[in-house]
């Protein structure tokens, strides 16, 4: 089978606590799984355009714990710090992170990764568990999605076609 | 605690009902009685949600008619539409830079093991394309 690797980042609810994202790549699971627990590939993928990752330690053991910062243009620091839970290179992650910027400090949320390689082509699943259903919507706010708010997508789909 | 505009903006969307409300608006103007339809509600209390969705700048209500039609004003929709997109757009940008570094990763783990079975068919055309990376990647 030719699999077709769909690149369409898919974003959903699972449950009142949870979202999840889903991925495909056209690579083996053990190069996903490395890009996204070494600092020599994270720099290099990491982040948007416009930020910079200054600060990007990873310790890749059970109990070990890592920290990125990124800083935008306007020198505003945002930073992911965590704890590794679960490293099983390469099929599985689990870590707890929190997420903090000035003048904010989120709760501690579980992300869990599983690699699904197929002919070639990983499915990454990552799921995001939240202490509340709050704080879950509070993280999607920066990123709503079609599970969050159908009604609110046609909206904004109407909304857009106004001009 | 005073609110910005895009907080009231997002608290008057965590209600169902006013995202509801919303979603009948989208479809084109209307009045607090035919919105009220669809809802197991009385009218103050549509009425309410419509407070909150006006305040919050999500919808904007006439007053040249009596029955004060109710309908979205879209320029507060275009800032939250902005503003809603980062999650999504910091996952998209990075995982299509991730691509391209898969891509690198592959073709330096081919270049350290060739497969046996191509070595020995000594392909001229694999050892130009293997050139033309090279030279490709000073960058």
């Amino acid at each position: 089978m030719d699999a077709r690797v769909d690149k369409t980042l898919r974003i959903t609810t699972p449950s009142d606590f949870e979202f999840a994202m889903t991925r495909q790549f056209d690579a083996p699971r053990r190069f996903v799984f490395d890009a996204m627990t070494k600092p020599e590939y994270l720099v290099r993928w990491l982040g948007c355009e416009t930020l910079a990752m200054p600060v990007c330690e990873v310790d890749l053991r059970v109990g070990g714990a890592y920290r990125f910062v990124f800083r935008s243009s306007e020198g505003i620091e945002h930073e992911l710090t965590g704890t590794y839970r679960e490293v099983v290179r390469p099929e599985r992650l689990a870590f707890g992170e929190t997420f903090s910027m000035p003048g904010f400090t989120s709760d501690e949320y579980l992300v869990i990764s599983t690699f699904i390689e197929e002919a070639g082509t990983t499915t990454l699943t990552t799921t995001i568990r939240h202490p509340t259903k709050e704080a879950r919507d509070g993280h999607l706010n920066s990123g709503i999605d079609k599970g969050v708010a159908p009604a609110y997508d046609r909206l904004a789909e109407v909304v857009a076609g106004m001009g | 605690m005073p609110l910005d505009p895009l907080s009231s903006t997002f608290a008057a969307l965590a209600d169902p009902t006013r995202r509801a409300i919303l979603a009948r608006l989208a479809l084109g103007e209307t009045s607090v009685m035919e919105l009220a339809k669809p809802f197991d509600m009385s009218l103050p209390a549509i009425s309410k949600h419509l407070k909150v969705l006006e305040h919050a700048g999500l919808i904007s209500r006439g007053r040249e008619a009596q029955w004060r039609p109710c309908r979205i004003a879209p320029d507060s929709f275009k800032q939250v539409d902005g503003w809603l997109g980062n999650f999504r757009r910091f996952w998209d940008e990075s995982f299509n830079r991730l691509d391209g570094l898969l891509e690198e990763m592959k073709a330096e783990e081919a270049a350290k093991a060739p497969p046996r079975s191509n070595r020995k068919v000594s392909n001229p055309k694999v050892r130009v394309t293997k050139e033309k990376q090279r030279g490709r990647t000073r960058g």
